[in-house]
């Protein structure tokens, strides 16, 4: 068996993993995509894709394959939606071109407007941008923070659905929620955040079907 | 700052007084010019170290004291330094009020054109200013040399004493707190303008007082005294020296002075070495030499002085409740609180829960005046607060903590000191137990036990639904903004829309 | 025309670094001082002196980026203030101890002497800063809007955090603004050190017009930082034919002073909000 995509702590991914990370404000949700990502240092040793990664800057744990959709998605306000997409591209300028095709294509919502400064948007059309542009450089690990936080259900809907197709074609994935309900429908295994620590862990229906979930998540 | 030891204050004595003793004129003028830079920069920390704000007229100001001396001496001798000190605090308290409000680089700017105003008056009014050629042959009824260096060396030690004094108490933590977090100074009702005024109408006074006494050591007064290398100097001298250590203005201006001795063969190089330290100063200890020396002697920074919760909380007077009526907030087109409406009395704890994004610290930036409701009203008792400033909220009987506080050197439990400590009759607490530890989340329930016993009325935000259970009277549930539910903590717990509410279960069920 | 190359570079610097480059008014004298000195040198006319000039303060800005910027970049934007201030006066400093300070004229772009077109006389220097400023500003904007590397500048301006966590290398672009930043500076010291002679003493003067066409133009904003460039060209212009050079700037500074209590968002407001 091939190497975990992720590995921190006792948290594992391996490719075409959902794994849901539950808790609410304060559990360390935000603080454990910034050790993965290598935004705060860490004592903990970080592997991804089967190497150390410990010391390496954001950037080069980035583009080695790691997307991003952080908490409030801060996508570039003063670009347009496909400057946004370019920006966050590594690729040369041909399959740059094309990959921005793919993700106007893939979302309607973006591909409507690919000339809109991305502060004019929606809030559910800037999720969509900041998972495009998570998405540009074709990512094998995808971590997102709150991503439904603020959004109407039907985008929350659209946006979820498209995780399982992804997780299909072989990207990891880790989504950091306090909307347990909503996250546990797309996810395989999920696991509870407390104050930094994981309290609880197991199987996405386990989780579901748990009474006391809602005492674990609030920190009791 | 930390107070004036006796080590810096022998330095500070003997200086002067050997200086009298054995150096000869020349070295006593030396010795007089480190102690009118100096004054300039006791002056400029003072805005710029303790408040943090980059203040580039005060170059300007020192030049406007030479003038006034070099203008006035003729006929008022000594008495023309405190005319000296009015003329350049005076346009610093006419200009303070609309350009002390703004943000830093803006404030830079604003301080720089009224710099840049004064140059240009210095160069072109010549019936006053004389022109490029200045003025001179005004020291007739000056006193010079050593008596000189006595009033000087008087002028700066007692400024340097009284601010260290002042500042390694309660008035150097709140200096601290307004440099650092404004908003958590503004909650505990400390007014940043009027402290911002303050410092710079008095930290202009001192620069105009130090102009005057460089007119009278040496006797011409030109209109390079006004210009930018004048501030340069004195902000590179007082960063390098050590912004907010009581001798860091000092011990810049002396080597400012004796630098161009030491590297007298290189001519104006000595400036390009200044600058050159300063830089490395910036880069490698921003907290300033004299720091470093302290440090060589052993002597570490106090860290700051955390206040602590006092075993018997007093009971306090003041408003009895605090009513909330319809409060509204909008962020753009998105409702952040809609028709919030509930009572806190005094000696009553009430807990705010909601999921992120809910509103819950929308509403208390909303009570405590950091954000302003844009409909309903907030009273105490039969007062309106709505809009009041955070600092005038904070006085009338409001308090505050914050959720997540860079403050260095703080405890978990200071924040609430601080605001318990102002005597507040209500405390409005986010997320007190965040990240604790199980033995703070009890330490902190008996805190709130005991503020509801001393007659505190508490507004608490917390994730712990348990501990909110534990030490709550009322619980109140916020859902995009709107108060969903309200009541005793096992009913609100209980309550179908709550657990939806958390879970997210709402959407899942369509 | 001048200003807005000074104002333009002012404003890249600041949209990378996230704080005021003090040292900015004196890479544009350092740029007129390369001038005059590689022009001794080389005795290449104008147009060939031109890129020399800008590779020689490119290069210059790379240093103020690694010296005085990127060390401080975690910390509050007072310490780049400090440090660039410092800058400045050593490169001020460093000048008047090289040059004597004794003020030198650069090279002319395009000679000396007028032309006449349709009917109008000319002169030759004026000619060449419009045509030279016109073309730099236009090609920065194609650069800025137009190509890859500008699309990230302006993610990096826009939000550092996240420009990194989509793998773009923020340092180095940093680096890249500010080498631009001071190529810009060094061509716009170049033009004007042949129409006002370089002193060491004028890196304040030109600081003070960019970061107040800045501030006017509304923090950040480049189109309004060239507005506001050109706005003080012609207030200066056009008052101090009236009332003198003297009355023009206080009536400049004072005008700044007003907008800075009247409008603290700078004329055109600040299209992209909360900055450092």
């Amino acid at each position: 068996m091939s190497a975990p995509v992720l590995q921190v702590g006792g948290l594992a991914l391996a490719a075409g993993d959902i794994v849901a990370l539950l808790g609410g404000n304060g559990a360390g949700k935000t603080g454990l995509f910034e050790t993965i990502l290598g935004f705060r240092a860490s004592v903990r040793p970080v592997h991804l894709f089967g190497r150390d990664v410990t010391g390496w800057p954001v950037e080069r744990r980035v583009l080695a394959g790691v997307g991003y959709v952080p908490e409030g998605r801060r996508v570039f306000a003063g670009l347009t939606v496909r400057e946004n997409l370019e920006a966050s591209s590594s690729l040369v300028p041909v399959e740059r071109r094309r990959r921005v095709e793919e993700m106007l294509e893939m979302f309607p919502m973006l591909g409507e407007r690919p000339d809109a400064r991305a502060w004019l948007l929606s809030g559910g059309q800037q999720q969509m941008l900041a998972l495009a542009r998570a998405l540009m450089n074709r990512p094998r690990l995808l971590l997102l923070d709150e991503p439904t936080l603020g959004l109407a259900p039907l985008v929350v809907n659209d946006l979820l659905s498209r995780l399982g197709p992804m997780a299909a074609e072989g990207m990891a994935i880790l989504v950091g929620e306090q909307r347990a309900g909503l996250v546990l429908r797309v996810a395989q295994r999920g696991l509870v955040l407390s104050r930094g620590r994981i309290v609880r862990s197991g199987t996405a229906s386990d989780l579901a079907a748990d009474p006391t979930l809602a005492d674990l998540m609030a920190g009791a | 700052m930390r107070a004036l030891d006796k080590f810096w204050l022998a330095v500070l004595i003997l200086l002067p007084v050997l200086a009298l003793l054995v150096l000869p004129p020349f070295g006593q003028r030396m010795v007089i010019l480190v102690g009118v830079y100096a004054l300039m920069g006791v002056g400029y920390q003072l805005v710029f170290g303790q408040l943090g704000a980059l203040n580039l007229a005060q170059g300007a100001l020192f030049g406007v004291g030479a003038y006034t001396v070099a203008l006035t001496a003729p006929t008022l001798g000594l008495l023309s330094l405190p005319v000296a000190i009015l003329a350049a605090a005076l346009p610093a308290a006419i200009v303070a009020g609309p350009i002390l409000r703004l943000q830093s680089h803006y404030f830079a700017l604003a301080t720089l054109a009224l710099a840049s105003l004064i140059h240009l008056a210095a160069v072109h009014v010549e019936s006053i200013t004389g022109g490029a050629n200045g003025l001179a042959g005004f020291t007739a009824l000056l006193p010079r040399g050593p008596i000189l260096l006595v009033i000087v060396w008087i002028c700066l030690i007692l400024t340097i004493v009284v601010q260290a004094r002042l500042f390694a108490g309660p008035m150097g933590e709140r200096a601290r707190l307004l440099r650092q977090a404004p908003l958590v100074a503004a909650t505990l009702g400390i007014d940043g303008g009027r402290w911002r005024l303050v410092a710079f109408v008095i930290g202009s006074a001192l620069a105009g007082l130090a102009g005057g006494l460089s007119a009278a050591v040496s006797g011409v007064v030109s209109p390079e005294i006004t210009g930018f290398p004048i501030m340069v100097l004195c902000l590179t001298s007082v960063v390098l020296g050590g912004a907010r250590h009581p001798m860091g203005a000092v011990l810049g201006a002396a080597i400012a002075v004796c630098l161009p001795e030491l590297l007298r063969d290189l001519q104006s190089a000595w400036l390009l070495a200044y600058a050159a330290a300063t830089l490395l100063v910036v880069l490698w200890a921003p907290e300033g030499l004299a720091t470093l020396i302290d440090r060589w002697r052993g002597v570490r920074p106090v860290p700051p002085v955390s206040p602590v919760v006092p075993a018997h909380l007093e009971a306090v007077d003041g408003p009895q409740r605090l009513t909330l009526d319809g409060v509204a907030k909008h962020f753009g087109g998105v409702a952040a609180l809609q028709g919030v409406s509930f009572t806190l009395e005094r000696g009553e704890v009430v807990g705010l829960i909601g999921a992120n994004g809910s509103g819950k610290t929308t509403l208390l930036n909303v009570i405590g005046g950091l954000e302003c409701a844009d409909g309903g009203t907030i009273m105490l008792d039969e007062r309106r607060i709505n809009h009041l400033a955070p600092h005038a909220i904070a006085r009338v009987g409001v308090g505050r903590s914050f959720q997540s506080l860079a403050l260095t050197g703080d405890t978990r439990t200071a924040d609430i000191a601080h605001a318990i400590e102002t005597g507040a009759s209500f405390l409005l607490l986010d997320e007190p137990a965040a990240g604790a530890t199980d033995r703070e989340r009890s330490d902190l329930a008996s805190l709130i036990a005991r503020l509801r016993a001393a007659g505190r009325g508490v507004l608490i935000i917390d994730h712990d639904i348990e501990l909110l259970s534990r030490t709550c009277d009322r619980l109140i549930c916020l859902d995009r903004g709107a108060v969903v539910a309200i009541g005793r903590p096992a009913e609100v717990r209980a309550n179908p829309i709550v657990r939806a509410s958390f879970l997210g279960v709402e959407e899942a069920a369509e | 025309m001048a200003y807005a190359l000074v104002a333009l570079g002012f404003v890249l610097a600041l949209n990378a670094a996230g704080a005021v480059n003090f040292a900015h008014g004196d890479l544009v004298v350092l740029g007129g001082a390369a001038a005059v000195v590689i022009g001794l040198w080389t005795g290449l006319p104008g147009p060939l002196l031109l890129p020399f000039v800008a590779l020689a303060l490119g290069i210059a800005g790379i240093v103020a980026a690694r010296v005085a910027i990127l060390p401080l970049v975690a910390r509050p934007p007072e310490a780049t203030f400090v440090a660039t201030i410092a800058l400045a006066a050593m490169i001020e400093q460093g000048l008047t101890v090289t040059m004597d300070a004794a003020p030198r004229t650069a090279p002319p772009l395009l000679g000396t002497g007028a032309v006449e077109i349709a009917g109008i006389t000319l002169g030759r220097q004026p000619i060449a800063i419009v045509v030279v400023g016109a073309t730099l500003v236009v090609a920065m904007w194609f650069l800025l809007e137009r190509t890859q590397v500008g699309r990230r500048m302006r993610a990096v301006s826009a939000d550092r955090h996240m420009a990194r966590a989509v793998g773009i290398p923020v340092a180095r672009y940093v680096v890249l603004s500010l080498a631009l930043a001071g190529a810009l500076a060094g061509i716009a010291g170049f033009l004007l050190g042949h129409q006002f002679l370089v002193a060491p003493t004028q890196g304040a003067g030109h600081m003070l017009k960019a970061y107040i066409a800045v501030a006017i133009g509304g923090w950040g904003s480049v189109p309004g930082a060239l507005l506001g460039a050109l706005g003080i060209g012609l207030f200066e212009t056009f008052v101090s034919a009236a009332v003198g050079d003297a009355w023009a700037s206080a009536a400049l500074y004072l005008a700044v002073l007003a907008v800075l209590v009247l409008r603290p968002q700078g004329l055109f407001g600040e299209p992209v909000g909360r900055r450092a």
